[in-house]
């Protein structure tokens, strides 16, 4: 166990390779995610907000979909507590983020833990869950990927803002499909995981009939629970939290 | 109400209630962010069951995220989604990244 009072400096990798890796990772989704804020800024100006209120957003609730789906409430003239509630809801997710997430912050302090909750956006889990999954999650890795994605969104949410009409069809240059591939490439790093494909296959199907019954986002948080359900029933069968690989032999394990 | 009012469907909403959902809101959002992590605490150590399914967030989350495209999708999409997979198998994320995106431009494109 490692005891390095937060400091990543200390860790047995480099600080310098762990920020190569995370920005790496992160390159692969920002083409993505930046579209998706300059589309929120332009809307938020449109809608008549300030800079600061457009910023502010996203900033302090800092989830692109309940961002704008609050806009949208509010100028429909919606009560504020049927705002919040919708917020609420859209963000439910981030309860199974969190409660995955904090089996691998052995490494953080607890004043990096409450930052790192705050930043925990999807991408942040997916390529977090990762990491751990492969080798020991960082402070240093976690915040270079965490803290320069916060950055790029509220720079885009500034361009949006100011250049509403930059992109002006962001599906013509295909990028509405960077975040299926950016997560589909991610879950196939588990597909050796115990109990990955009926898992998997549970959440696909109950996604898809989500999605068709309540639209988005309600496919998350139903597809990913029934996922999870499954899991639960079937039950354990390795020690949890270990990679499995087919190969490696496992004396005494119990269930 | 104030003069500054949000939207052009003219609802109006004074700068303070539109703060106050950004502190609120986001306060909300937080708390869904280290809820998980809290309630992991407070159980301490977890049943096997319960850390299976834990084991499985990943998965059927992500799972989750992507399932629309096979659906919503255009027939561009879905035959990318599924080279991606196969691709997904051997190449770097970002270059799986990177093809796939490629596809589904070039097939809009082309008016496929």
């Amino acid at each position: 166990m490692t005891f390095t009072d937060g400091s990543s400096q200390s860790m047995p990798p480099s600080a310098a390779s762990e920020r190569y890796d995370a920005l790496r990772e992160l390159m692969a989704v920002l083409p993505a995610v930046m579209p998706f804020g300059i589309v929120y800024g332009a809307v938020a100006a449109q809608e008549g907000l300030s800079i600061w209120q457009t910023l502010g957003f996203s900033g302090v609730i800092y989830a692109g979909a309940s961002q704008l789906a609050a806009l949208q409430l509010m100028g429909l003239g919606a009560p504020i507590w049927s705002v919040l509630l919708t917020v609420l809801a859209l963000n439910f997710r981030h309860v199974l983020y969190s409660a995955s997430i904090s089996r691998h912050l052995g490494a953080f302090s607890g004043r990096q833990k409450a930052l790192g909750f705050f930043l925990l956006v999807d991408p942040l889990f997916g390529v977090s869950e990762v990491r751990a999954a492969r080798t020991q999650l960082t402070p240093t890795y976690y915040f270079s990927y965490g803290l320069v994605l916060y950055a790029s969104w509220l720079v885009s949410t500034l361009i949006g803002a100011t250049f509403g009409g930059l992109i002006s069809d962001p599906a013509a240059l295909g990028l509405d499909f960077v975040l299926p591939v950016y997560f589909l490439g991610l879950v196939m790093t588990f597909r050796k995981r115990h109990l990955f494909y009926p898992v998997a296959g549970t959440s696909l199907v109950v996604s898809v009939l989500a999605y068709k019954l309540f639209g988005p986002p309600w496919h998350v948080s139903l597809g990913g629970l029934a996922g999870i359900a499954v899991a639960a029933v079937i039950g354990p069968q390795r020690q949890p939290d270990l990679t499995a690989f087919e190969t490696e032999p496992k004396p005494g394990e119990g269930a | 109400m104030s003069s500054e009012t949000l939207l052009s469907t003219g609802a109006s909403w004074s700068s303070g209630s539109i703060w106050f959902v950004i502190l609120a809101a986001g306060a909300l959002t937080y708390l869904t962010r280290f809820g998980g992590y809290v309630l992991i605490a407070v159980f301490g150590t977890l049943p096997p069951r319960a850390a299976a399914a834990l084991d499985a967030v990943p998965a059927a989350v992500m799972t989750a995220i992507i399932a629309p495209v096979v659906v919503s999708g255009d027939w561009a999409e879905r035959v990318a989604i599924v080279v991606c997979l196969v691709l997904s198998l051997r190449l770097p994320l970002i270059v799986v990244v990177i093809l796939g995106t490629g596809m589904v431009a070039g097939a809009r494109a082309l008016g496929v």
